[in-house]
């Protein structure tokens, strides 16, 4: 009952906050200089004032700012995130057409990261200062230092161009019409190279953090007091300190969370990986601005709910938390 | 139309000896063809990707590689550039250049089933190119009106002769599209913008955003047997690097207008899958330019202008920059204009042996010495974002007009920003930005230096603020005059008399390059080269 008091009132204490966000990324995006119009008639060549002035006319960039606001915060409460006139498209079905790709990648990327690394912190911190301990910091530190970019390249390089097991980029393979598990394999295939890209950074930092918070967690005296018990070295671990020591470990990845919606430009971009990043990437490019708002409205969404699951989570690992 | 010998694209040392021959004299050069076979899908990368298909409102280059395969136009060129039939099948220009009549191909179909008549070409003309194509204004600024004396017969009345107008009547420029389907409403608004219905030999099928484009075979198509190939994938791959990779793994099999970077292509050429050519460029050459905003007090001075002109090696940007993909610019004009008659070279020449030294003189004359530390004055350089040879060009530019005591600030924006900058606040000093010719003067090269397209807010116009009434007549003239002999001695005039004066300097005409995977033929059958249907091309097994 009390767990969901704490969660309502989060919940609460959220709504204020997307607003806000709402309001600041209407204004700031305006700073920016030039308008979707000018890009448009700007990629067209000498397009004439007429046709420029017919474009703005049509994006509605003619219209007071006053106007443009209140019809955006209008639209946005009843969840309309209106029209991109670059793309021809409602800024619902490109963003939702982009999610699933995104979520898809970054969830295997973290999802992984976060399960390999706890473990491979595990095993460092056990095996600390053994050669173990040495080659998984050493592997850490240089997955931490590759850019994602570069690493994606040398991938590409290694795995699609020389030794042709994987294809170089894209979601699936076009115009085969895969379906069922065929499919599953087809897109499997694809997200091989960019979720490991994506994910080689986030494993190293995770490893990092498991090994750090396991070793200060040994010196605890809940520790102490166990192994005074004569429990095993095994129980003590996974069934006291891994607990505690996965905290600093969750907090980070709740941080990192904001990013699974935001994708990667980066490695979509070098993967050709029909996702969020580049869209967001385009629209900013563009000055798409109905775009632009739609993903960061979604985005803020999606980076409040997860926080919410993080505080949940948080609450079942320590109770503790919620009072 | 007959099915001609097959085109096989130029091999490699066709690239490398003869890139700027004339096209006509590569399409004799070709190696003898195989036996076409139907069947297959053709993926080309198109990049960046398109942001709409509204090709009839929108001319953004990487638009027509997608569309020219749905839409077809009244015309297409031969290798010579001479006008060629496509859905005008003949035509006649009468005596006063006044009136064009075009008899249409018969039996073509829309994608939608109706038929094509002379009523789409009135439609696709007078409401729909001629109020939102931004070329518009210019291409069709003498049309008044296109009569329909009956449905296989279009009859175009202009107001003045345009000479120019018969160059510009293919599907890249104004494509025909169906009245039925756009009657009734706003052309920026209506459905098929992005769901193109045309006649063409591949029809549209679906677009993935962020990934592909799938074209499907017209089975209806008018020109009986074509097309070879069942589908065409266009597909988007951000990275430059990445694009690379699927042409050399054959994911990919064309990549046209330079898709992937000038320091691969050598690369690419080794490979033993890939060839390359640099043929399909004809009508769309692009040249690198720099644009002096003559507002500015010290650029107001001709001889400023003169010794920024004189201070470049535009050899050594071909070739260190551009790697050898590209060839030095004279003037205002590209040297594909040569076969027309209208490019001349001889102008006031700025590669001379002594170049560096003219051009301390004349920042002297100008009343610039150097100062203390040698700087004469500083300027701003508007770095283009289409593209990283472009700020490699800044650093070089940088470093060259240092010679002569300029320090250059380069400053690098997006494409939004350098737009408001250097087109609606006219807030640069120099600019670097490239243009495309067009395929007549008229289309892509007045609206630079025309004291009438002095325009505020519009993109890629004369903001240099160059107002040279000589030029302005001599370009009036050429734009009505119907002798080739007397439009190019006009063109001459122009040329000699803008380089004298430089509103800007012209560094290099940039040459595209095609990369195709072997298997793929007959994919460049024109100088229209990828804005050209892919009808004839086919995969072998």
């Amino acid at each position: 009952m009390r767990r969901w008091r704490y969660f309502g009132y989060r919940l609460l204490f959220a709504l204020p906050v997307v607003f806000g966000i709402l309001v600041l990324n209407f204004f700031l995006i305006r700073l920016a200089p030039g308008d979707a119009a000018s890009v448009l008639a700007g990629e067209s060549g000498a397009a004439s004032p007429e046709y420029t002035a017919l474009l703005r006319e049509k994006f509605g960039l003619d219209q007071p700012l006053a106007v443009q606001f209140f019809s955006y915060i209008g639209n946005a409460l009843r969840f309309d995130l209106g029209y991109s006139f670059r793309n021809d498209a409602p800024v619902f079905e490109l963003i939702l057409a982009r999610l699933g790709p995104t979520l898809l990648l970054m969830l295997t990327a973290f999802g992984s990261a976060l399960a390999i690394g706890t473990l491979l912190g595990l095993l460092a911190a056990v095996a600390r200062n053994t050669w173990r301990d040495a080659v998984i910091s050493v592997m850490t530190l240089i997955c931490y230092a590759t850019p994602a970019f570069w690493l994606g390249l040398m991938l590409i390089v290694v795995f699609a161009v020389n030794l042709n097991w994987l294809p170089t980029s894209g979601f699936e393979d076009i115009g085969q019409g895969y379906e069922g598990w065929e499919r599953v394999v087809d897109i499997g295939r694809h997200m091989v190279m960019p979720a490991s890209a994506l994910g080689l950074f986030y494993l190293a930092l995770y490893t990092r953090v498991m090994r750090a918070s396991m070793l200060e967690q040994t010196g605890m005296d809940y520790v102490v007091t166990a192994r005074a018990k004569g429990q095993s070295e095994g129980r003590i671990m996974f069934g006291h300190m891994l607990r505690n020591a996965f905290l600093p470990v969750l907090t980070m990845a709740g941080v990192q969370a904001g990013n699974l919606i935001g994708g990667s430009v980066v490695v979509e971009t070098v993967f050709g990986w029909p996702g969020i990043g580049t869209l967001a990437f385009n629209a900013l490019q563009s000055r798409d601005l109905n775009l632009l708002l739609g993903i960061f409205f979604i985005s803020a969404c999606l980076v409040v709910v997860i926080n919410l699951i993080v505080e949940l989570l948080y609450v079942s690992l320590d109770p503790r938390i919620q009072t | 139309m007959a099915d001609t010998a097959s085109i096989r694209p130029s091999r490699r040392s066709v690239l490398l000896a003869s890139a700027f021959a004339a096209a006509a004299a590569n399409a004799e050069a070709q190696t003898p063809a195989r036996t076409p076979v139907r069947g297959g899908t053709m993926v080309m990368i198109v990049n960046p990707e398109p942001s709409t298909l509204a090709t009839y409102a929108v001319s953004a280059g990487n638009i027509p590689p997608v569309t020219t395969q749905i839409y077809e136009g009244l015309l297409t060129y031969d290798w010579d550039l001479k006008p060629a039939p496509a859905l005008a099948k003949s035509w006649e220009i009468s005596e006063d250049a006044k009136t064009i009549t075009f008899h249409l191909q018969e039996g073509v179909t829309f994608h939608n089933g109706q038929a094509f008549t002379s009523a789409d070409v009135q439609y696709s003309f007078m409401e729909v190119a001629k109020k939102v194509n931004p070329n518009g204004p210019v291409i069709l600024a003498e049309l008044e009106a296109v009569e329909t004396p009956d449905p296989m017969t279009a009859v175009f009345k202009l107001a003045n002769p345009a000479p120019y107008l018969m160059m510009t009547l293919s599907a890249n420029n104004i494509p025909v599209i169906c009245k039925s389907v756009f009657e009734g409403t706003a052309p920026l608004n209506n459905p098929t913008a992005n769901r193109p219905i045309g006649t063409g030999p591949f029809k549209f099928g679906e677009w993935n955003r962020g990934q592909y484009i799938r074209l499907d075979r017209n089975e209806r198509y008018w020109k009986p047997g074509f097309p070879l190939l069942n589908r065409i994938i266009a597909r988007f791959i951000p990275d430059a690097a990445t694009r690379s990779a699927a042409l050399e793994t054959g994911e990919a099999h064309f990549a046209a207008y330079s898709a992937v970077n000038a320091a691969d292509i050598r690369r690419m050429q080794a490979n033993p899958i890939l060839d390359s050519t640099t043929q399909g460029y004809a009508m769309t050459a692009a040249t690198s330019v720099l644009e002096f905003n003559m507002r500015r007090p010290n650029l107001a001075k001709k001889e400023v202008r003169q010794a920024i002109c004189y201070a470049i090696d535009r050899q050594f940007i071909v070739d260190n920059i551009l790697y050898g993909f590209a060839k030095p610019a004279v003037g205002p004009l590209s040297s594909v204009f040569a076969g027309q008659g209208f490019f001349t070279d001889q102008v006031r020449r700025f590669d001379v042996p002594d170049r560096l030294d003219i051009a301390n003189r004349l920042m002297d004359e100008a009343g610039f010495p150097r100062g203390p530390n040698g700087v004469r004055m500083s300027l701003f350089l508007e770095i283009n974002s289409f593209g990283e040879q472009w700020l490699r060009q800044g650093e070089y530019l940088k470093q060259a007009l240092a010679q002569i005591g300029i320090n250059l600030t380069l400053r690098s924006e997006d494409t939004a920003t350098w737009l408001r900058r250097c087109y609606t606040d006219y807030d640069f000093d120099i600019n670097e930005p490239f243009y495309s010719a067009g395929a007549d003067p008229v289309v892509g090269v007045h609206r630079h230096y025309v004291s009438s397209a002095i325009r505020r807010g519009t993109t890629f116009v004369n903001n240099k603020d160059y107002r040279s009434p000589v030029v302005d007549q001599l370009m009036d003239a050429a734009t009505r005059e119907l002798v080739p002999a007397a439009r190019a001695a006009l063109y001459h005039q122009a040329q000699q008399v803008m380089v004298e004066d430089c509103p800007g300097a012209w560094l290099c005409e940039v040459q595209y390059v095609s990369i195709f995977n072997k298997k793929l033929h007959d994919h460049t059958i024109g100088p229209l080269g990828a804005y050209q249907a892919f009808e004839r091309a086919w995969l072998e097994r």
